[in-house]
Parts: structure tokens; sequence; C-alpha cells
């Protein structure tokens, strides 16, 4: 019924269909990234775009000396090393509490544990950095202090701005917890139900059944949680402005050299090594998915 | 429950701090509850209340005369007996307070900002911006579920490659070309144009749904004689419909809170920011935490009262299965 020539016009209706993306990949992706690797070869300055000049790996040379740069980079791996598994086994743990069917109004507590993901990015710093205040906040006044803790010491500290960071993480789960509780509604029942008959206890079902079921949504929430920790923003905008590097230190940085030098080649430098680095760690984490990551056979 | 509760615990924070008197916060015996000290009038000045401890007990009375070592006070019940001396320093003494709330903060941001013109302004940049994305992804998605484009498969590992692009290599050279090359600095150009390619995250999201809905279903449809673009709209919409209102949910959210590209594309134009941009441009015209809550809750109502009311399928209309390479 399906013949060679039918598949083929088919094949150029879909073709027509991804048009617009395709345009928009090679325009607003591709192009900029070639184009920032050129820039990055220059001395390119958005104050004199005229003297601009070739000047090879200078740029490279400069940022391998360059400790701002180091320091931010061992921050944003820190930060990605503590929040991404946290949030992920945060955004697990709730997921699977709710997806219990005997809770009652399940749904609207789902809709509360997303609600944070939701609030703008000025209204989240406006509450956390009210909240955790060491004078006027209540973590101190009604949480710390009541529970014999030692007292926050406010955001400008070290210690005091990595714990803002981890709490800040946690609410940022909502795409995660969206993904994950979606899937886990997905599961077959009659799975659940054999190993019901077979003895086994809701943690067992968790480990052997569910997260092997829903281990591809897993890994996609793990993609998603690490892009926000290098700056990018998947479903979530949770960024104030370019010059607030609040989730991501080498994001700031390459703002800082950006907007506030305006030297474009530099930045598109310190662009490129994250860019790099983004694919490095993308492409492992799609290598240990072949062990891990369970796809249907369709 | 309880882990609910504490998660949100922040959020009744911002709402309580919202409607506190300004007055509250520089004075350190004041309770966590929105309230004012009790001021009553004595020969026609306000006084404040103090508690007063006696040696047969403590007393409500008002402060008239604060000294360092002894102050006197008058009996708000019984002013005709006069004045009272009491010994120490009335620093030491704590005021009295009663519950007052005050929408004074919000009052106040409806003289900083014209909300008829950040109105529209949120309205056109949200409204386009909604239709450009929805509609392209849902086109793409379609092509990439159900159509053998040669190299599909390549083509959507790289847009799923995209999703993990990070922002600053790209957005290096096209703030260069959006400013210097097309002059758009201060127009919405910017902000509106590039979400009519189609957003990566959201093709992916449709396209996992697409491809869940039987193509049995389609082909009764194609032997009846139905072109791709009816099949779309007769069969697979109506399928997908939860789906395609969460990714413009999703989509909604996002753009709702958007403000790094429109704080940078706008830097000239002031009267051209969406709300929450506008906002938080305007952060040196307040002081005070009354004023930056309340912002918050302005900021967030809108999205909170989308999310309530679409909750009903809103968290059902993400799943991903395979995740194919």
């Amino acid at each position: 019924m399906f013949n060679s020539s039918y598949q083929a016009k088919r094949g150029r209706i879909g073709l027509l269909l991804i048009t617009p993306w395709l345009i928009g990949f090679l325009l607003l992706k591709l192009a900029p990234i070639i184009a920032s690797f050129i820039f990055s070869l220059t001395d390119f300055n958005m104050l004199k775009p005229q003297d601009i000049s070739f000047i090879g790996l200078q740029n490279y040379a400069v940022l391998v000396r360059d400790e701002t740069m180091w320091s931010v980079l061992v921050g944003t791996i820190g930060l990605a090393v503590i929040t991404v598994p946290l949030q992920l086994l945060f955004a697990l743990l709730l997921a699977a509490l709710l997806s219990n069917e005997s809770i009652i109004g399940r749904n609207f507590y789902r809709t509360l544990i997303f609600l944070p993901s939701i609030i703008p990015g000025i209204a989240v710093f406006s509450v956390w950095f009210g909240f955790v205040d060491p004078t006027n906040g209540w973590l101190n006044q009604l949480i710390m202090e009541p529970l014999g803790l030692p007292p926050y010491p406010g955001p400008n500290s070290e210690s005091g701005r990595n714990l803002l960071l981890i709490l800040l993480s946690l609410w940022n789960i909502g795409p995660a917890f969206l993904i994950l509780s979606g899937a886990m509604m997905g599961v077959p029942k009659e799975l659940y139900e054999a190993a019901r008959v077979d003895g086994a206890g809701p943690v067992y079902r968790l480990i052997n059944i569910t997260l092997p079921v829903i281990s591809p949504a897993i890994f996609f929430s793990l993609l998603i949680s690490l892009i926000t920790v290098f700056g990018g923003s998947v479903l979530l905008d949770r960024n104030i402005s370019f010059s607030s590097g609040f989730q991501s230190p080498v994001d700031w940085y390459i703002a800082e050299i950006m907007f506030g030098k305006q030297s474009l080649g530099y930045a598109a430098g310190i662009a490129w090594i994250m860019f790099i680095l983004v694919i490095v760690i993308a492409i492992y984490l799609f290598k240990t998915a072949d062990r891990w990551v369970f796809y249907p056979v369709d | 429950m309880l882990v609910v509760v504490i998660y949100l615990f922040p959020i009744s924070y911002m709402a309580l701090t919202a409607v506190k008197d300004e007055a509250q916060f520089g004075d350190p015996n004041a309770p966590v509850w929105p309230s004012r000290k009790i001021e009553l009038e004595y020969e026609g000045e306000q006084y404040p209340l103090h508690i007063v401890p006696f040696e047969d007990g403590d007393r409500e009375l008002l402060l008239v005369q604060p000294r360092r070592n002894e102050s006197q006070f008058i009996d708000p019940k019984s002013p005709e007996s006069g004045l009272i001396e009491w010994e120490g320093s009335w620093r030491t003494l704590e005021p009295v307070y009663e519950n007052y709330f005050t929408f004074q903060a919000f009052t106040d941001w409806f003289e900083i900002l014209d909300f008829r013109q950040v109105g529209y302004n949120t309205l056109v940049v949200v409204g386009l911006t909604e239709i450009g994305v929805v509609v392209v992804s849902v086109l793409v998605a379609y092509g990439f579920a159900r159509f053998p484009i040669p190299y599909g498969n390549i083509l959507f590992f790289i847009l799923i490659g995209t999703i993990i692009l990070p922002e600053k290599i790209t957005l290096i050279p096209t703030y260069f070309a959006f400013i210097n090359l097309f002059d758009w600095q201060g127009t919405w150009w910017p902000l509106i144009a590039p979400h009519f390619f189609g957003s990566a995250v959201l093709i992916f999201l449709l396209r996992q749904n697409f491809r869940t809905i039987p193509k049995e279903l389609e082909e009764a449809a194609l032997i009846d004689g139905a072109g791709p673009m009816r099949i779309l709209f007769s069969v697979i919409l109506p399928m997908a419909w939860p789906t395609v209102v969460t990714v413009a949910l999703l989509h909604f959210f996002f753009i709702w809170n958007e403000t790094r590209l429109a704080s940078l594309y706008l830097l000239s134009a002031p009267d051209k920011h969406p709300l929450v941009s506008s906002m938080l441009a305007r952060g040196g015209f307040i002081s005070g935490a009354n004023n930056l809550q309340a912002r918050a809750l302005i900021t967030m109502v809108v999205p909170m009262t989308v999310l309530f009311l679409s909750q009903k399928f809103f968290m059902r209309g993400v799943q991903i299965t395979g995740l194919e390479k």
C-alpha cells in the first residue's frame, strides 16, 4: 500500500513541517556557535567594533592563567556536584510519595510542589533573602532558635551563601518533579499487581519496578538539572538578570566580561570552554545511560 | 503533607511581610505577626503604650515623659489620677502591640508603575510568543513524530542536543547581531522573534506524546483521503490536546518570568518592559522589606492563579517514556 515514491513524498512533507525549527537551528544555534568561536580568536570589543583584529589563540592563553576563571569553573562544578543529585533525589522522593493513589487531593499537593518553580526569579530572591535575613528574617527567629540550632550567619558569608544556594535549588525541582510524576503515573498497573502477589514491599517495588521503568524520565531530569547549573534555562527561568550569578558562577563571569567590559572576544572564549565542558559531560552521561536507562521496544 | 507545609513556609513570610507597616522593621521588640505599637491620646498628643512592671504586677501605661532613669506615665483607664512616676530606664520596657495590616506597600506600587501600559506590554510579548511557539512546535513535533524525514533521527538528536546547549555561547553573537546589525535595541523583536522558530524542549515533549497515539486511527483517515493537515487537526490534536495545553502553559510560565533578555534589549525603552522586568527595573525606587515582598506577590499572582486553574490536567500532560537516541 505504501510504495517508495509515496514514502518520499511523505518525507518531503515532514521536512516542510520541521523547516521552521531547522531555520531557527541554523540561524540561532549553529551560526552563533561558529560565530562565537570566531569571536574567541579575536580581540573584538563592542565599544570599538571597527578595531577588530585576529589574535589567534591568545584569548585562550590568557584564560588558562585567569584565576577568576578557574575559581568560577570549580565553583560551578562544585555546585553541580551538590545540587544536581540533591534536586533529583528530592524530586524523586516527593514524586514517589505522591504517586500513592490513596492520598486524598494528591493533585493539589503536586501543584503545591510545582508552585515555587513558576514564581518569578525576583520574587524567589526577595522571599529567600528576606526569610533568611539574620535580623528581620524568620529562619533564625522561628526555626533555628526554637530548635536550639546555631543561627544562620546571613547570605554574605561563604557558608551562608552555599546553604542558601542549596535551599534555593530545592525550590527549582518543579520540571524534574513534573516529569518524574508523569512517568510514575505511566507505569503499567499490572507490574505492581504481579509484584504484590509475589509479596514485594513498597520499597522493593520502587527500586525494582518504578525506577527501571521511569529511567528515561530520570535521565531527562538529570540533563535539565545539569544544564541549569551551566546557566541554561529549560522549562524554568530562575535567573534575574545576566549579572546575577546565583545559579551559575561561570555564567555570571561571562556576563561580567560581556556586559561589563564589552569584550565579546574574551567572553566567547570562556563560553567555548563551558560549551566543551557541557559536551564532555553530556557524552559521558549518554555513554553511561546505555547501562541504566531502559528503552521500551517500539 | 507536613513536607509540603515546610516546603512552602517561606511563602507565608512573603505574604505576612507584604502587609506589615514599615515602622515594624526597625523595631527589635516587634512580634513576627504584622502589628504596630498601640498609641493613645492624652491631652491632644499621641503616646505609646508600654508594659510597666510594679511590685503588685504589670500595668499597661502610656509613656508621656521618657527619661533615662525615671519616666512619667499616664494610666489610660484613669487619666484623671495624674502622672505616675516609675524608676528605671524606659528603654527596657516592652511596648504593647496590636494586630495591624496595611496595604500601603501595594498602593505604593500602583503609584510607581503604570499598570495599564505594563499590562499591555505583557499581553503583547506573552500573547505573540505564545502563538508562535505553540503553533510552530506542534507542526515540527508532528513532522518528527509521523513522517519519514531523511536523516530524521540525526536531526532529532541534534534537537535534543540544543536543549542542553549553554545559553551564553549563542547569546554573544546574537546580542551583537540584534543590537548592531538589526538595531533592535529598545524593541520587542529580540524577545518575540526567536520563539517563532519553535522551542526544542517543547517540540520534544509534544513529539513524545504524539508518538503514543495509535497509528491505526490515522490510517483510517488516510484511506478516506485526508491530507496531513486534516489528520493533524482531526486525529492527533483531539487526542493530544492536554499535552498541547500543558506545553502552552509551560511556555507561559517561562515567558512571564523572563527578565534577562527583557532587561538587556529593552534597556533604552523603560516603558516597553513587561510586568516582571519593569518591577525589577524599578527596584531602585523602593525600600523596605514590605515593598520587596509586595513586589514578589504582585509578580507571582498571575502565574499562580493560572497554575491552580489548570492543575487538573497540568500534572498529567508531561510523560516521557523512551528517550531514543
